[in-house]
């Protein structure tokens, strides 16, 4: 038997070999994928079982300045099941009958790819106590489907201060694309205008999670971990909830007697109170305005473009921020404090007006608003009678001075650029000035040439120059406060969970025309004119508190002339300024003035009387 | 006469075998009750594979005392037997087949063993009879074609049945017993070339047949089976599909790192991301549980098993012995290799079992009787007879 086994020796060790081998490349493929990559498997592993679910934080509420609620929470009943019950279509049906959702809608939003895979989707919002308690009994008819309670906004004011409060609706994918580092998702209700949008990280809070241990059939199997939702803060504003209402309700009033005057395609307008010394925000309003609760469980596509139509007069824009209007006559009285400032024009400087200005050549003529002229005036009388040829000749002295003074004076009371407040989407109007044209028309050689009636134009606040209400006002409360320009603000403070003041808004100079004290006493006494025995006297009849304003009545190419009227008050101690504009409202002096009037009677607790009145200067 | 116990068990007793084979049932038995642990019938199953291990111990016993000598004079029964085994799933009454290609062997109602389990012992003795007629001395071209003739018939009968996995099984044993049998080197790189020609054509010829007759189900070969394949050679292919169980298998073991997770722990088994865990999968649940250290204990105790094995082939005492020990070896390194690879993605997804290790009693009879087998040569390596 040697022969045979001495044959096989050498085949034994191929056959040896081989399972040598087989064994060894297995050990080092198992040593390369367990020992060296394991954790690139353990991940995956992890991955594959384990599924997290955020729970949404409660939101902060938003309060007016002296606390009470402008937006709330309230808890409701809210109908969400998995995405899997779009499978059981009876089910569905049942379902859609009961909480009366169209089939069409429940599957629609069973099947958004928005939200987490695994958390359950929101079906209905607000369903009322009997359907709850109906899904309750039967749930057993209803797998999966649950009744949960859920938080959403309540505005106890209904629309007021909406365009201030903001509205809130889903995360969109831009603001994802910002926020997702802080731990934002798809899903996610956020500000989206307004406090809302512009404290969204103070009221948002930190989310929860839950996560899960789920099978290969995604069935959620335990619960590994829970993390407690931290709640948003609250936050105090500085608006005042009855003066808001008041400013509304005048707003409201001021388009009524545009209408009763003729004045009927009066539609948009805003008002702004302003604390003079602070710059706090005491009311903005701006008409048309809109419900924010229309945007809660999402706003429908016909609700959205209806709010966006040309018709609708875009009610989302707070136009008090939002839209730069012609100052008009309101203008005078920082033309004045420049031509005082830069020394082109002294209290005594008096001009006449002759009705038709010639002072650029005869074929330049201008009309003063009153074509028969008010004879000679010093500086005081043209403002309070709103005298164009008076502030024509102002305007030709500032032209032929060099250096643009008027514009620069402009800008140092805050015009021409944002004053930073802190809501979103504030323009920054427009100073006009031989750059700005020259680049404006770039494309028209023949109209880049900054010319003397542009200066003309501008120094009665027609031509180029466009004003916010807000930078208007806020103007206003300089000419008051020694050309001190603060910045505007809506958030007084921040509250900590014991509702005490955590982070308090301080007051913050956005510039200073460092105007001398004889310029703010020859203002004072000029714009308290106005309202004593100039254009606002009518408005002002029988009003206790002294009051330094100016009115003013703007021309818009193809539409009804603008109402403005701005102003601040006490006179003798400024504590508010305020600034009305109706667009296509008529004049100044009978439409807006009335209006801030009423806000005023309101700011300092006096009787309100409705005044009819007439104006007929710019 | 009758010998001392002492002589009798160190005569008869392999040492290696007989410890190797024992912690491997042992090992095998912890691990189907730790994979079934979250599954419906976990107890039955367990239950089921303790039976599978009782028989195959008598089935051991019965092998070790048997003379495999005897065998070699039942070559053309056996042969007939093992054609009959192959074909009797296709015999109306006595078949019947289970997810494809896993057929049974049953009366009534009552299933009895999966046929293709013990044809593989079957087809090692009848390979060995023939294939030691040669004396180790296969070299003539008419003496291989007429083994590879033998060889052949049972091949094509299971490929048509159709069983790939055991087809490929019988594939790794005829090549293993031809190498110990003598055939030289350039006719298994001849048979290697032909083979690989051949599987092209088929696949060729049944992508041809699918599109002509519309049949997407597969013609030649099954559809899974080529998606098995293409899964093999792109793993990100299909992940949801067949590409599924390679991914989840692998990140069971690669998770698993150097200890595991523990014995009936590990989320990829215990959450069933890990198909068919208890059976062909096995192995990736002893990755995720146990990790490398477990793998490479288990990879020992396949070596130990195998080593004895061939220590038992090399002293036979005769060339038949020889053979059908080598052909075991072959068997298992075959099937070793083929199913810890696919779990791994090393080799493409078939339906081979890990040997001592994966559920199923047909299986487990089959290879502890393959064990009685060789402890049966080692008992007769002096031309010792039964007592």
């Amino acid at each position: 038997m040697t022969t045979f086994r001495q044959l096989l020796k050498g085949r034994f060790a191929v056959l040896g070999v081989v399972v040598l081998v087989a064994l060894g490349s297995l050990t080092a493929r198992l040593w390369q994928m367990q020992v060296l990559s394991g954790s690139v498997f353990a991940a995956a592993a992890q991955g594959n079982s384990t599924r997290e679910v955020s729970l949404p934080a409660a939101r902060g509420r938003i309060l007016d300045v002296k606390g009470r609620p402008l937006v709330t929470n309230r808890a409701v009943m809210a109908v969400t099941a998995p995405a899997t019950i779009s499978q059981d279509t009876t089910m569905v049906a049942h379902l859609s009958s009961v909480i009366s959702v169209p089939v069409t809608e429940i599957l629609a939003r069973l099947a958004s790819y928005k939200a987490e895979r695994l958390a359950p989707r929101v079906l209905k919002v607000d369903v009322p106590m009997q359907t709850a308690a109906y899904l309750s009994e039967h749930s057993a008819d209803f797998p999966g489907v649950t009744v949960e309670e859920s938080a959403v906004r309540v505005y106890p004011g209904g629309s007021l201060a909406a365009h201030v409060l903001g509205y809130t609706g889903e995360i969109s994918e831009s603001q994802l694309a910002s926020a997702a580092p802080l731990g934002a998702k798809v899903g996610d209700i956020v500000g989206k205008s307004g406090v809302e949008a512009s404290y969204d990280n103070v009221l948002q809070g930190e989310k929860g999670f839950r996560r899960f241990e789920v099978d290969n059939m995604g069935h959620v199997r335990s619960v590994l971990a829970e993390g407690a939702p931290r709640a948003g803060q609250d936050i105090r504003l500085t608006i005042d909830k009855d003066v808001q209402a008041v400013t509304e309700q005048a707003l409201a009033d001021a388009v009524a007697e545009a209408h009763r005057q003729g004045f009927t395609k009066a539609k948009g307008g805003a008002a702004v109170v302003l604390d003079v010394k602070t710059g706090a925000v005491v009311a903005m309003a701006s008409v048309p305005t809109y419900d924010p609760s229309l945007f809660l469980g999402g706003i429908t596509q016909a609700e959205w473009d209806a709010l966006n139509a040309k018709s609708s007069e875009y009610p989302l824009n707070n136009r008090a921020i939002q839209a730069a209007y012609p100052p008009a006559s309101t203008f005078k009285g920082i033309v004045a404090a420049a031509g005082l400032e830069t020394g082109l024009l002294t209290p005594g400087t008096i001009f006449n007006c002759p009705g038709y200005w010639t002072g650029l050549g005869k074929q330049w003529g201008k009309w003063c608003w009153l074509h028969s002229g008010h004879g000679n005036l010093s500086l005081i009388g043209a403002i309070e009678q709103s005298c164009d040829g008076y502030f024509y000749n102002v305007g030709k002295r500032f032209y032929e001075s060099p250096g643009e003074k008027l514009q620069a004076f402009a800008r140092t009371m805050g015009l021409g650029s944002v004053l930073g407040i802190d809501l979103a989407g504030e323009v920054p109007g427009r100073v006009p000035d031989a750059a700005w044209k020259k680049a404006y028309n770039q494309n028209y050689p023949e109209y880049q040439q900054w010319l003397p009636g542009d200066t003309v134009n501008m120094s009665i606040g027609q031509g180029d120059l466009l004003v916010t209400p807000l930078q208007l006002a806020s103007a206003y409360a300089a000419l008051a406060n020694g050309g001190v320009v603060v910045r505007p603000h809506v958030l007084d403070a921040v509250l900590g969970p014991d509702g005490t003041a955590s982070v308090v808004t301080s007051t913050s100079v956005v510039s200073n025309a460092h105007l001398s004290a004889s310029t703010v006493a020859t203002l004072r006494t000029a714009l308290l004119g106005v309202t004593t025995v100039g254009t606002g006297k009518g408005s002002f009849a029988g009003f206790p508190i002294p009051v330094a304003g100016k009115t003013g009545t703007a021309q818009v190419a193809g539409k009804d002339d603008y109402a403005v009227f701005a102003c601040y008050a006490p006179a003798s101690s400024p504590k508010y300024a305020i600034v009305v504009i109706i667009e296509q409202g008529g004049h100044g002096g009978s439409v807006a003035a009335p209006a801030a009037r009423q806000i005023l009677a309101k700011l300092f607790g006096k009787k309100f009387k409705r005044i009819h009145t007439t104006d007929v200067s710019r | 006469m009758r010998a001392p116990i002492s002589r009798i068990l160190r005569d008869r007793v392999h040492l290696g075998v007989v410890l190797s084979t024992i912690a491997l049932v042992a090992f095998g038995a912890v691990m189907v009750w730790a994979a079934t642990m979250t599954m419906a019938g976990h107890a039955g199953l367990v239950q089921r594979q303790f039976l599978g291990v009782g028989i195959g111990m008598i089935a051991l016993a019965i092998m070790w005392v048997l003379d495999y000598q005897v065998l070699k004079a039942w070559t053309g029964p056996l042969m007939v037997a093992l054609s009959l085994l192959i074909l009797s799933p296709r015999i109306p009454g006595l078949g019947a087949s289970v997810s494809g290609a896993t057929s049974w062997l049953q009366i009534g109602s009552i299933r009895l063993f999966q046929p293709s389990e013990p044809a593989k012992l079957l087809f090692i003795v009848v390979m060995a009879a023939i294939i030691a007629e040669y004396g180790g001395r296969l070299e003539k071209t008419p003496d291989i074609l007429k083994v590879i003739a033998f060889a052949a018939v049972p091949l094509v009968l299971i490929l048509l049945q159709p069983d790939l996995g055991t087809g490929m099984v019988f594939v790794a044993i005829a090549s293993g017993m031809l190498l110990v049998g003598g055939m030289k080197a350039r006719w298994f790189a001849i048979f290697a070339v032909s083979g690989i020609l051949l599987v092209v054509a088929v696949f060729g010829l049944n992508s041809v047949l699918v599109s002509a007759l519309h049949k997407p189900d597969g013609v030649l070969i099954k559809a899974y089976q080529v998606d098995r394949l293409l899964v093999f050679v792109d793993p990100t292919r299909d992940p949801k599909g067949a590409g599924y169980n390679l991914q989840q298998s692998k990140i069971a073991i690669g998770s698993g790192g150097l200890t595991g997770a523990g014995l009936g722990m590990g989320t990829q088994s215990r959450l069933n991301f890990i198909p068919e865990r208890h059976t062909d999968f096995i192995f990736s649940v002893i990755g995720e549980q146990l990790g490398f250290a477990g793998a490479l204990m288990l990879l020992a105790l396949y070596l130990a098993l195998m080593s004895s094995a061939l220590s038992v082939s090399a002293s036979s005492r005769d060339l038949f012995g020889a053979l059908v020990a080598a052909g075991l070896i072959s068997m298992w390194g075959f099937q070793i290799l083929e199913n810890m690879g696919m779990t791994i993605g090393m080799m493409p997804i078939t339906g081979i079992p890990l040997p001592f290790m994966s559920y199923g009693s047909s299986f487990m009879v089959t290879n502890l009787a393959g064990v009685g087998m060789l402890l049966s040569i080692w008992s007769r390596r002096y031309g010792t007879t039964t007592t």
